[in-house]
């Protein structure tokens, strides 16, 4: 599977997460920085499944809230391009990767 | 607290029956200093009970070719733990010091599979429910805990939380920092969670249960690697923040702080 800056990505899966109270809190066994996702953010991140790129996250995202296309497909871009930094996520297909500390 | 020698298995040792937790263990310990200084260590949580997890002191690792399922390296003082289904081998505990570190780190583990976790806090017991005061070094768990009537504090440096029925309940534990004191093998409700902070005047802030956990997540004992385990973890610790209250609390250092928590 090809991956591009706008995926597919897959979540890393050294990482432990889950909701609270309409949150995602993410924690990685590396470092000691708790992340923490809002509504729309949790709502992406549970939706990113090593296979949906991001156009089709942001149509999700444009269908479920009342966003835009174009401002759901930038906030999209924006937040995968945040994670894949922190290496919450990888690429899909790919070997997962350490956090950094 | 019982103590029995026997010489199956791994040669001479003795053994002693703890039970921190209400998690019952037993400690195989065949240096007779260890052992002596094990006894008086933990002296307050002596209990024999069925089916205990089996820790076995000694000076190599067991060469059986079984993976263990948890492994910590404890490099301060070259002691190590592997750690399996239901027992433990501690490599390296030279002195009573290293015992208890890999004491801690193993329950940290263990503790996995009884809904609970070790954090770094003093625990407070008032009108029969436990106040749970955490921070890092310096934050006032053992400024909190001389502030506290003598017998009411459980553990100035590490608590212990379960959840059972239902209930979150803190245990008292034999991890100690400035007071030294032996415990109290004693359990109760869960008042709150208190995030310390000295201050000029007492303050109360409450938390939402996502605030608690970044309260708490840099002052939990964990050390395990395994997302698996960091996930169980992580559900652990969601459960708990969602039903105990959680505070930030400046406190300043007399005992009016109590009169500013909530009853």
């Amino acid at each position: 599977m090809s991956t591009t800056p706008n995926g597919p990505w897959q979540k890393n899966p050294a990482l432990a997460w889950r909701e609270i109270d309409n949150e995602t809190v993410i924690i990685s066994p590396t470092e000691s920085v708790m992340h923490e996702l809002n509504e729309t953010g949790s709502f992406l991140w549970k939706n990113i499944d090593g296979q949906r790129t991001a156009a089709e996250l942001a149509a999700m995202l444009a269908a479920e809230y009342e966003v835009t296309p174009s401002a759901a497909l930038a906030d999209t871009e924006a937040l995968l391009q945040q994670l894949a930094s922190s290496k919450l996520l990888v690429p899909a297909g790919t070997a997962p990767a350490g956090v950094p500390r | 607290m019982s103590a029995s020698q026997t010489t199956l298995g791994r040669g001479l040792e003795q053994q002693l029956e703890l039970s921190i937790g209400c998690i019952p263990l037993r400690l195989h310990v065949s240096d007779a200093q260890i052992f002596s200084e094990a006894q008086k260590r933990y002296r307050a949580f002596g209990t024999a009970q069925a089916q205990p997890f089996s820790i076995y002191v000694q000076d190599f690792f067991s060469e059986n070719g079984e993976k263990p399922e948890f492994a910590y390296e404890f490099e301060a003082q070259h002691a190590s733990l592997r750690a399996f289904s239901a027992e433990s081998e501690f490599t390296g505990a030279k002195n009573a010091y290293a015992l208890d570190s890999l004491l801690r780190i193993l329950l940290s583990w263990i503790l996995l599979r009884h809904a609970g976790f070790l954090l770094h806090a003093a625990t407070v017991v008032r009108n029969g429910r436990a106040y749970v005061f955490t921070g890092r070094s310096g934050a006032g768990k053992s400024t909190v805990a001389a502030l506290s009537p003598a017998g009411s504090v459980w553990t100035d440096e590490i608590s212990l939380l379960r959840r059972e029925k239902g209930e979150w309940r803190a245990y008292g534990t034999p991890f100690w920092g400035e007071f030294r004191a032996a415990g109290s093998n004693s359990s109760a409700p869960v008042a709150g969670i208190f995030g310390l902070r000295q201050a000029r005047e007492n303050r109360v802030e409450a938390l939402g249960p996502v605030g608690l956990l970044r309260n708490i997540l840099p002052n939990v004992l964990f050390f395990s690697g395994d997302a698996a385990a960091n996930q169980r973890l992580l559900e652990i610790l969601g459960q708990a923040v969602k039903v105990i209250p959680g505070h930030n609390l400046a406190f300043r250092k007399d005992k009016t702080f109590w009169e500013a928590l909530p009853s």
